[in-house]
């Protein structure tokens, strides 16, 4: 076992024994070779964060260890005996349990019918009661309320991930499989989040916790392996890594782009968009957008900083009319939109980039270039594949997307990719407005940043305006001209960005 | 003690060639056909025979042409709202109306019985052209609960089938009824409205076929114009995508419902066609009870539509096979080997070997040798 002397024991120590070892993992998809030869040593009872930029590998090499692929070469040792893991269930029988980005549970149902739907099937005979009482002790053990009589749909995102956590303590698991999981709660339930598992770390257990944001993974993990172009790089001990080791791992040459300072400010002119006391309803019909008003200039980012769910979805997609509102009026150059429809505003020039790409924004099956003609803007009524193809060729150049080729489904690219491909697109089409929901929450820290100037550059240069929801201040206080908070469907405060302070930004996002 | 193999079953990552599934659907489903038909006719019906009539089937080009061109286009439409996951299963309906009108137009319009070859040429355009928008005003009557009130379009499809076949055994049973005989039938259109197959003649040998050169045309024109429609027009691709993601044609600014409207319309005025060809071609006249005298071109449609995977260039390829197989079917009748309904056993047996094998296309089977480990 060659591959443990890379780690530096100094400081840290972890016990001798690995339970979990990969040794030549090679995983080769049409095209590409998405893990090369993989060696990985994970030992009980440490957080083992598994960092990579987009399509380094991170997810194939998860999926493997949870049997939803198989390796090429290479194979996995638990406790230093070969395994075979070719199902999900194979990995539940090795104490290996994954929480993934989108919860697994079934919306009608209560929490206790939910997890005891998908643990009986385990050979795991409980009655509700029984179950309820289970969840509650384990609720306990770990500092949550939760009450396992409530249907799921009234939870939040993060409660329903929390649902995920004691489902895989219920299963017993050895080992948790975070697979990007933590990185869309907002900071102070990541925070929460983090005692939870530092807890089960305590008690024996193993996180692997998969990532592309580099803080993350500093804040809660034990070590750290760094995943790039499909090799593991280096492994570091917490006491070793620091951010500057790590982004140099991660991107080689290009960790010397990445910076947080303000991208130059816009040129405002004119008055592009104008929203006045909008009122808009959420999916369970209560007003989650309550009276909103703003302006976004030309040339300028405006900004909208919030906690997840205080209404900037509802108000964004107002904007982009996917969403009906009620009251209130939304002006684009003087043109009221109440009974105009999206595709108005496509063949306008307003460019949106929705959360969740998978889910709104590109049809995973169609090729990267059937992506792009969908939008009304490239193409209406006959279709000229060859225009198609030399944009798609331009835009896979400049934005350094992974694929083989324009005619590739997108379901072959890496998530990070596939928000590349939509971000591509979405800012080629907007030569007026930009809408935007957490652009560049699926990308790694460089792409992310150059995404940030690509924005702020045409922004600038074009005169096009952005209003811009985010979840992550780093972003906002980087790309923005002028910055809202937005805290339970209303703007609670407006600020130049230039003056503007982070402490009084945060304060009243929480307020 | 352990059994010393294991089977698993694993999720393929890159799917089979396409073709892998219906070619294996086609061989074992013929296999359990031969089974089937050898075991309840105790023996009577010898696989050979089975065999060399599927043979026979398949080398009789002259003699399934028409089956083969009428099940082409139905494949054709149906594809046209499967790609767009719509499922059509409203076929015959669409037929019947493209049946019906066609039968208005040569007997009781104004344009009816017109003599000569200027009369012919008007009534089949017309009928034709009617028929388009008949079948597409069928499947549209079933679009509009879809679109607007999302009610699954399998139930209403299939549904507005019978209500397709009572139209039209009303009109035969009522005011299209022939009183010449008191057949349950309508009067035989005329002739120089049919459809009419070839006649080859060589060395003094006269052969019968089943090919109608007009019928064949109209098929190449329908084959151009939906690989037109799904490869280079917008509509095309955003049925696709509809298949795929709608949510991506709401951001886009596509109206959904629209283009539910017109994957389903598309299907049915294809579809229609088919109608006119079928009484035009084959059957010269609609008889009562429709749903007993049809021959069901509206299903087997479907079984060409998934054999061919959802690939236009393989719709031909599949309508042949399904085709070949309805022509073995008629030459074992004729070899006293089982009734109509051999064909039936055929057609039951693919599907259903298709619906199982089609699982193999994203999993795969395999088997795991445990060695003991010292």
């Amino acid at each position: 076992m060659a591959a443990e002397a890379k780690t530096d024991q100094k400081v840290f120590s972890p016990p001798l024994q690995p339970i979990i070892s990969l040794r030549g993992i090679t995983k080769r998809f049409p095209g590409v070779i998405a893990l090369d030869h993989i060696d990985m040593d994970i030992y009980p009872g440490t957080i083992h964060a598994l960092l990579g930029e987009n399509g380094a590998g991170k997810s194939t090499l998860v999926k493997i260890l949870y049997g939803i692929y198989t390796p090429d070469e290479g194979g996995i040792l638990i406790n230093d005996k070969p395994v075979t893991i070719t199902s999900p269930m194979d990995a539940m029988m090795h104490g290996i349990v994954m929480v993934s980005q989108s919860p697994q549970v079934i919306d009608r149902l209560t929490i206790a019918e939910n997890l005891i739907l998908s643990l009986k099937k385990y050979g795991y005979f409980a009655t509700l009661g029984r179950i309820s009482k289970e969840i509650r002790a384990v609720a306990k053990e770990f500092n949550v309320k939760l009450d396992p009589n409530t249907e799921v749909w009234k939870l939040s995102y993060t409660q329903k991930q929390i649902v995920e956590f004691i489902r895989a303590m219920l299963l017993g698991a050895k080992v948790i499989l975070i697979d990007e999981a933590l990185t869309y709660l907002p900071i102070e339930e990541k925070k929460r989040f983090y005692e939870f598992i530092k807890n089960f770390k305590e008690k024996g257990g193993t996180v692997i916790l998969i990532t592309h944001k580099i803080y993350e993974a500093l804040e809660a993990a034990d070590m750290i392996t760094v995943l790039r172009r499909g090799k593991n790089v280096g492994t570091l001990t917490r006491q070793e890594a620091d951010i500057d080791k790590v982004r140099r791992l991660m991107f080689g040459e290009r960790s010397k782009e990445i910076t947080y300072e303000r991208l130059p400010p816009g040129n405002p002119s004119g008055e592009l968009l104008e929203i006045k006391d909008l009122w808009v309803r959420g999916d369970f019909g209560e007003y989650a957008v309550q009276g909103v008003s703003l302006k976004v200039r030309r040339g300028e980012v405006f900004a909208i900083a919030g906690v997840a769910g205080n209404g900037q979805k509802e108000l964004i997609q107002a904007v982009v009319r996917i969403r009906p509102y009620d009251r209130g009026k939304i002006v684009l150059e003087g043109v009221d939109l109440k009974d105009k429809s999206t595709y108005y505003l496509r063949v306008n020039g307003v460019g949106y980039i929705p959360d969740l790409p998978a889910r709104y924004g590109v049809s995973i099956e169609n090729t990267i270039i059937e992506n792009i003609a969908v939008l009304p803007t490239y193409a209406r009524g006959l279709i000229n594949w060859e225009k198609i193809r030399s944009l798609a060729l331009k835009l896979i150049k400049e934005f350094e997307i992974k694929t083989p080729s324009p005619d590739t489904p997108v379901k072959f690219l890496s998530g990070g990719n596939i928000m590349k491909v939509l971000v591509a697109r979405e800012l080629n089409t907007a030569t007026k407005l930009l809408v935007a929901y957490n652009p560049t929450r699926a990308l790694d820290e460089a792409t992310a940043i150059k995404v940030r100037k690509i924005i702020k550059e045409k922004v600038r240069s074009q005169g096009v305006g952005a209003l811009i929801a985010s979840e992550d201040l780093d972003e906002i206080f980087q790309i923005a001209d002028r910055i809202a908070v937005m805290n339970s469907g209303r703007i609670v405060g407006v600020f130049e960005a230039e003056k503007a302070k982070r402490e009084e930004v945060e304060k009243l996002m929480v307020m | 003690m352990e059994f010393p193999i294991s089977m698993l079953i694993v999720r393929r990552v890159k799917p089979l060639p396409y073709w892998v599934v219906p070619v294996l659907a086609l061989a074992i489903g013929i296999l359990v056909a031969i089974i089937i038909l050898y075991g309840i006719s105790g023996g009577q019906i010898s696989p050979w025979d089975v065999l060399v009539s599927i043979g026979q089937g398949f080398l009789q080009p002259h003699l399934l042409a028409m089956t083969f061109i009428l099940l082409s286009i139905v494949g054709v439409g149906l594809l046209v709202s499967f790609k767009g996951a719509i499922w059509n299963i409203g076929g015959e309906g669409q037929i019947y109306m493209g049946a019906m009108i066609t039968v208005w137009v040569v007997l009781f319009s104004p344009i009816a019985m017109m003599p000569g070859l200027l009369g012919a040429f008007t009534m089949k355009i017309t009928y034709l052209i009617l028929a388009v928008i008949l079948g597409g005003f069928w499947a549209f009557l079933s679009a509009l609960p879809r679109a607007f009130l999302n009610l699954d379009e399998v139930p209403i499809t299939l549904m507005m089938n019978y209500i397709a076949y009572y139209i039209v055994d009303i009109l035969v049973r009522g005011p299209w009824h022939e009183r010449k005989y008191g057949y349950l039938r309508t009067p035989t259109i005329p002739e120089n409205s049919w459809f009419r197959t070839m006649v080859i003649r060589s060395n003094g040998h006269i052969f019968a076929t089943t090919l109608s050169i007009e019928l064949l045309i109209i098929l190449i024109v329908v084959f151009i114009v939906a690989w037109f429609l799904l490869k280079y027009t917008t509509i095309g691709l955003y049925i696709k995508v509809l298949g795929n993601n709608p949510n991506l044609l709401r951001s886009s600014g596509i109206n959904v419902k629209l283009i539910i409207l017109l994957a389903l319309t598309i299907s049915g005025a294809i579809i229609g066609i088919v109608g006119a060809g079928y009484v035009a071609g084959i059957t010269h006249n609609l008889s009562y009870p429709v749903e007993e005298k049809s021959a069901q071109y509206g299903y087997t449609g479907i079984l060409v539509a998934w054999l061919s995977m959802l690939e236009l260039i393989a719709v031909p390829v599949a309508a042949y096979i399904i085709a070949a197989l309805y022509n073995a079917g008629i030459n074992m009748q004729i070899l006293g080997a089982g009734g109509a309904a051999v064909v039936n056993v055929f057609i039951g047996s693919i599907l259903i070997t298709y619906t199982a094998l089609i699982m193999i296309s994203e999993y795969k089977v395999r088997f795991i040798i445990k060695r003991r480990r010292g």
